[in-house]
């Protein structure tokens, strides 16, 4: 007699398309997933616990290496949580260049998700392609605050140094060419018939299944929901920008696709404005030495490129350390609805479901 | 000429399988050399000279030396061979490992079944028109007798043909199955549907050039449907060479229908536990069925192997005309590496299937349009012909 059994399946720790060390437990009835657990926690060094154990200043180095494809959009929501808990003003200067920053942290990011997101499809081209356009961003971040993918950019307060000679060069020249790029790949891409059969209508996430799961970000928006916290609630330089939040309402593989390239349209804008309204001035407040906490705790969001990332900080009266630290990390809470997603479909899909959710392990696991 | 023994008989074939083999190991390096250089063109990536030029030690010693290389105008192509001679070297020596839960024999026989099966193919393709040359006088044994180009002129090299390419499938099978291991089951699962299934419609599509030529032999077939028909052979059958295109690119695993080692999905597919030379082996069996396929397309669609593509030679060119006139294994070879050059191009530009959807391309529409094609070479063959 034939006997019908299920076959259970690691994909991951070790997998190519699991964005790092991600493990989900499938559970396979021939090639379609009945069941579907994601386990994480192989990249987990305590970022929280060890930034409770460490100054103010020193915390900002650890939110690099938890999302460490958007360390600067990290870094932004680190310095201005403390910023509110300490009740500190930054100069407007400073908030240009953070914004301006932010947002090309925004293009790399989600370069990055284009490139494995086709990667894992199988559009190869692509995938070099986007890196190719990446490594100028990369050169930027490393004319400004020398390192390329580690950045701790920013300084509580403001930031360490000015914009060095020339950059406006370097900006002007990647705004020149961004756009024709973007072209490129969606010439590859939008059009092309297997792609579109890959995506669309694959992995699908209601926008009431988003809301009760707590995911946000492209995911979110890709399912109507026009929650994008630079509207909502304005930080930095956000509320002086001209932008639109693109949303679309078929929730699946294709639409997120959709959201993630007009988001990097409206991000080259964005960069844009900050270079030709540029302020004069000062690029840090007047700190004291060591900042002790006056107000017991914030929560302060941002809109990484990922989703919300919120920063937790209760201070203690009188100590130089966080007394409590926890960051809501997007990945973390948007890897809570791959099973939703990618239950009921096959083996492909879930490798589309994970690019298309972008989750970096370092920010899941923290 | 003299009528050779049996001994004399055999001897020559087996000069003929040795450079059948020679051709074999020279094309498909060179192959694997000219992907990594298209790619490396279309995808516009930095190559090793430019991102190790800088390295300590051998590697940017050698790095170096390929950046000068880039000076001497013809040299300056072969850039990047030293990196795949390190490859092989690698395949070579790398330990073969051979996982305790496998089925050892299975195990072993799988990567050999593959790459038999893919090089048995060549007995039946003339590489050369007529005599490939002839043993000069004083030699022992077959002196002055005539080496053909091809192996085994055989009247049914067509069944042959479509018959040994479908063991190499068991190969695949029988390594996802021996590993014991998930993905590579998974992944020779995979390659059952879909070389089972991509089968039908390939050999369909090759059904009606023999109903066009009315022959199953590789060579009258392939000049026939060039010359021997009032039009070129492509014509009608343009439709039959562009599914015979699509089902040749499963058959032999390549994007967009790499199902069986879907690298994303499935890790590496059937040959995840297979390292050294037996994965080599799978390797090698990859390119040679490329190329099998496309001295198949050259033959039968591309205007015959050894003649000008279009129908020029026997319609516009005469025979007097010198070198283009006359029959050349050049021209198939131009023709094959066009074919190849066609595989790194698709695998540079589209993504890929997913498992079902591969299936649904074979079964729902490739299928029914072969069979159409098929009565469409019927009706020129009635009416045309």
């Amino acid at each position: 007699m034939f006997k019908n059994e299920e076959m259970e399946i690691n994909l991951g720790p070790q997998h190519p398309s699991t964005h790092g060390v991600l493990r989900v437990k499938l559970r396979l009835d021939g090639e379609t997933i009945t069941h579907c657990r994601p386990m994480i926690g192989y990249l987990h060094r305590g970022v929280e616990k060890i930034c409770e154990n460490q100054t103010f200043f020193q915390g900002q180095v650890w939110t690099d290496r938890m999302d460490y494809c958007s360390a600067v959009a990290n870094n932004l929501g680190w310095a201005e949580a403390n910023e509110k808990l300490f009740g500190i003003t930054v100069p407007r200067r400073a908030q240009y260049i953070r914004t301006m920053l932010n947002e090309f942290n925004r293009l790399a990011s989600h370069l990055i998700w284009l490139a494995t997101h086709a990667l894992d499809i199988g559009a190869m081209t692509v995938f070099l392609y986007a890196f190719r356009e990446r490594e100028d961003i990369l050169d930027m971040n490393e004319a400004f605050c020398g390192s390329r993918l580690t950045t701790t950019a920013f300084r509580i307060g403001g930031l360490r140094e000015d914009l060095p000679p020339g950059f406006e060069k370097l900006v002007t020249k990647f705004l020149a060419k961004f756009p024709s790029c973007l072209e490129e790949y969606e010439n590859l891409l939008s059009e092309n018939r297997i792609w579109k059969k890959r995506t669309v209508g694959v992995a699908k996430l209601s926008a009431e299944d988003a809301i009760a799961l707590g995911v946000t970000g492209p995911v979110l928006r890709a399912a109507g929901v026009p929650y994008d916290i630079r509207k909502a609630f304005p930080y930095a330089a956000y509320a002086e920008m001209d932008f639109e939040v693109p949303t679309k309402t078929e929730a699946d593989t294709y639409a997120r696709y959709l959201v993630r390239m007009e988001e990097m349209r409206q991000s080259a804008r964005i960069i844009q404005q900050c270079m030709d309204g540029m302020p004069e001035g000062p690029v840090m407040a007047k700190l004291p030495k060591i900042l002790r906490a006056e107000v017991n705790e914030v929560y302060h969001a941002t809109e990484a490129p990922k989703g919300e990332i919120g920063y937790y900080l209760v201070g203690e009266k009188g100590s130089g350390n966080p007394y409590r630290f926890h960051v809501r990390a997007p990945g973390f809470i948007n890897l809570q609805a791959l099973p939703k997603m990618a239950e009921g479909g096959l083996i492909a899909d879930i490798v589309a479901a994970i690019g298309t959710l972008d989750i970096v392990l370092g920010e899941i696991d923290r | 000429m003299p009528t050779p023994t049996l001994t004399q008989f055999i001897v020559i074939t087996l000069v003929q399988c040795l450079l059948v083999v020679i051709f074999v190991f020279v094309v498909v390096p060179l192959t694997v050399f000219a992907e990594r250089k298209v790619l490396g063109y279309l995808q516009q990536r930095l190559g090793s000279t430019r991102v190790a030029s800088g390295h300590v030690g051998v590697t940017g010693w050698m790095n170096r030396g390929m950046w000068k290389w880039g000076r001497i105008p013809v040299l300056s192509y072969w850039r990047g061979i030293p990196g795949l001679v390190a490859d092989i070297l690698k395949l070579i020596l790398k330990e073969d490992v051979i996982p305790a839960k496998a089925d050892k024999f299975v195990f072993f026989i799988a990567p050999a079944l593959s790459m038999v099966s893919a090089v048995v193919v060549f007995a039946a393709v003339s590489f050369v028109p007529g005599v490939f040359f002839t043993f000069p006088a004083w030699f022992p044994l077959v002196g002055g007798l005539p080496v053909s180009g091809g192996i085994a002129d055989i009247n049914v090299g067509l069944l042959w043909i479509l018959g040994v390419a479908s063991v190499g499938v068991y190969g695949i099978v029988l390594a996802g199955w021996a590993s014991n291991s998930k993905y590579p089951l998974l992944g020779g699962l995979r390659s059952a549907a879909q070389m089972v299934s991509y089968e039908v419609p390939l050999a369909i599509s090759l059904l009606a050039p023999v109903v066009l030529t009315a022959s199953l032999n590789f060579g009258e077939m392939s000049t026939r449907m060039a010359v021997g028909l009032p039009f070129w052979g492509l014509v009608p059958q343009i439709l039959g060479f562009l599914i015979y295109l699509t089902c040749g690119f499963a058959e032999t695993n390549r994007l967009p229908f790499d199902m069986p080692e879907a690298e994303n999905e499935l890790v590496a597919g059937f040959h995840t536990e297979y390292s050294g030379m037996k994965f080599g082996f799978f390797y090698l069996a990859e390119y040679i069925n490329m190329t099998v396929v496309a001295a198949l397309a050259a033959g039968f669609f591309l205007g015959g192997p050894w003649l000008l593509p279009f129908g020029l030679q026997g319609l516009l060119i005469p025979a007097s005309v010198p070198f283009i006139g006359q029959p050349h294994a050049i021209f198939f070879a131009v023709k094959i590496i066009f074919m190849l050059f066609t595989y790194i191009w698709v695998r540079g530009t589209i993504p890929r299937y997913r498992y079902d959807q591969v299936m649904s391309v074979a079964w729902k529409y490739l299928i029914p349009m072969a069979l159409a094609n098929l009565l469409l070479a019927a009706l020129v063959r009635c009416f045309a012909v």
